[in-house]
């Protein structure tokens, strides 16, 4: 599992898997306590192909990983945009082989022209995930699961509701090894995607804006929270797989250790949206981001950096960026809290 | 802000420096090379691994383009260097074949994988 956070805005619209440090630092202990003993296969492999953990769409697989930090650094959708700079982790664990938990927690900061800044903890997240399906020959994975924003975890003044987002949620991979051998260096790409409904646990929020105190009046605002459709995806070309099941162009080893990779994620209201006749209201349209980037494979971690390109004024202004350092606890600690508790499988293909 | 920066900062490198345990083993290279064509048939296929690989529960099959298996038995690991396996292979025919291996590396991490090479004198 894994991906990254990102800031408020940019994490508001795309409900991020990330972590704060104390929870993490608990989790693993409990972990380290609770530890099971089973063979391993963890990572995020499908047959030949190894989906690394992506930034911004999460990978589709279950697995032992720690992101920490992610760093984000974009302006906001607001007009004036404001600047944000998120910090963030997350940590996945496996229950059994083929199930697992990922809690996550960003810290954001926020500078606003003209204004006071704000800084405090985003809501903590927690996603739940089953890799029901793993088709080694066709490079193919699929997970499904559900992924829980906690109201009330976070700090209003960086935007953190009170309410709990609930997103159900489906992780697809495909690599392109499959294809005939005519195919090519084509067989080194990739494709991952996603998409989940996210559901607030509350229709509205309605605030008193002013009382009158003549005529007892009072004046309401009222906020409908929206449902979203998630989606989004990455396109890879793996140099680790080209070099070991395509072509072994002779490249130095850091090269073949490189993904270049061009993710994308969009976010879309679909319900309990305002409704106003003959006009088009700017808060329901389609924001998301392109993010170009590259991991780096080591053994036991890897980095990422990709730029964040906003589709459009209401998702971000400007190119921001954000860097990521994953780690594989399955590789770092393959007798403890790199195995799953419970040394069960019952996913299909595998 | 800062103490949280530092914290994370210190946590990455705690887990930096415990990157000592093995990985999965990943094909650094083979002989044939991955996707090449050689004008010699060769007589073994020699494949080197990141990590230490355990005989027991590895294996490599070296296949024709028509599908029949043309290595010549079990593979073996070298005493000296447990990340090199070699597999005997037949008198080999020009055409393309086949590698798949499959590999356990000491800390019970499976992985997988396959290339083909090319016999052209």
């Amino acid at each position: 599992m894994s991906s990254l956070a990102f800031g408020h805005d940019w994490r508001r619209r795309f409900p991020r898997p990330s972590a704060q440090a104390g929870t993490v630092a608990a989790f693993a202990g409990l972990a380290f306590i609770l530890y099971g003993a089973s063979p391993a296969a963890a990572h995020c492999f499908a047959g030949s192909r190894f989906f690394p953990a992506t930034l911004s769409v999460e990978d589709p697989c279950v697995a032992d990983e720690l992101s920490l930090p992610t760093i984000s650094s974009f302006k906001t959708g607001d007009i004036p945009a404001n600047r944000e700079l998120d910090i963030s982790g997350e940590f996945s664990k496996r229950i059994t082989e083929d199930f697992g938990v990922s809690i996550g927690r960003t810290y954001t900061r926020l500078w606003v022209p003209g204004g006071p800044g704000a800084h405090g903890w985003q809501n903590l997240e927690t996603t739940f995930k089953y890799q029901f399906l793993t088709w080694p020959q066709a490079e193919f994975v699929v997970s499904a699961g559900v992924s829980v924003e906690w109201g009330r975890t976070g700090n209003a003044s960086v935007g953190a509701e009170k309410f709990h987002t609930v997103t159900p949620t489906l992780w697809v991979g495909k690599g392109m090894g499959d294809l005939p051998p005519s195919f090519g260096f084509a067989r080194a790409f990739a494709l991952t995607g996603q998409v989940g409904y996210a559901i607030p646990t509350w229709r509205r929020t309605v605030t008193v804006t002013s009382i009158d105190l003549d005529t007892g009046d009072v004046e309401l605002d009222e906020e409908r929270h929206r449902h979203f459709l998630e989606y989004g995806g990455s396109i890879q070309f793996s140099m680790p797989y080209l070099k070991a099941n395509v072509v072994d162009l002779g490249l130095p080893d850091v090269f073949n250790r490189m993904v270049p990779l061009v993710e994308a994620r969009f976010r879309t209201p679909v319900a309990n949206m305002i409704q106003m006749a003959n006009t088009w209201d700017e808060n329901n349209r389609t924001t998301g981001t392109v993010n170009p980037g590259i991991i780096y494979v080591a053994d036991k971690f890897q980095i990422g950096a990709e730029a964040i390109i906003p589709i459009n004024r209401a998702s971000g202004k400007g190119v921001g960026w954000v860097a990521q350092l994953h780690f594989y606890l399955d590789d770092i600690f393959p007798t403890t809290i790199g195995r799953p508790i419970i040394p069960i499988s019952a996913r299909i293909g595998q | 802000m800062m103490m949280m920066g530092k914290t994370l900062l210190a946590a990455s490198f705690v887990l930096a420096g415990a990157v000592a345990a093995h990985a999965h083993a990943q094909l650094e290279s083979a002989n044939p090379r991955v996707g090449s064509v050689v004008s010699a048939a060769p007589s073994v296929l020699t494949l080197n691994f990141s990590e230490a690989v355990e005989p027991a529960f590895s294996s490599v099959q070296v296949t024709d383009a028509g599908g029949r298996r043309v290595d010549g038995g079990k593979m073996r690991v070298d005493r000296g260097n447990p990340r090199q396996v070699q597999v005997p292979l037949q008198a080999l025919a020009p055409g393309q074949y086949n590698v798949r291996w499959r590999v356990l590396s000491a800390d019970t991490h499976k992985t997988e994988g396959s290339f083909g090479f090319e016999v052209r004198p």
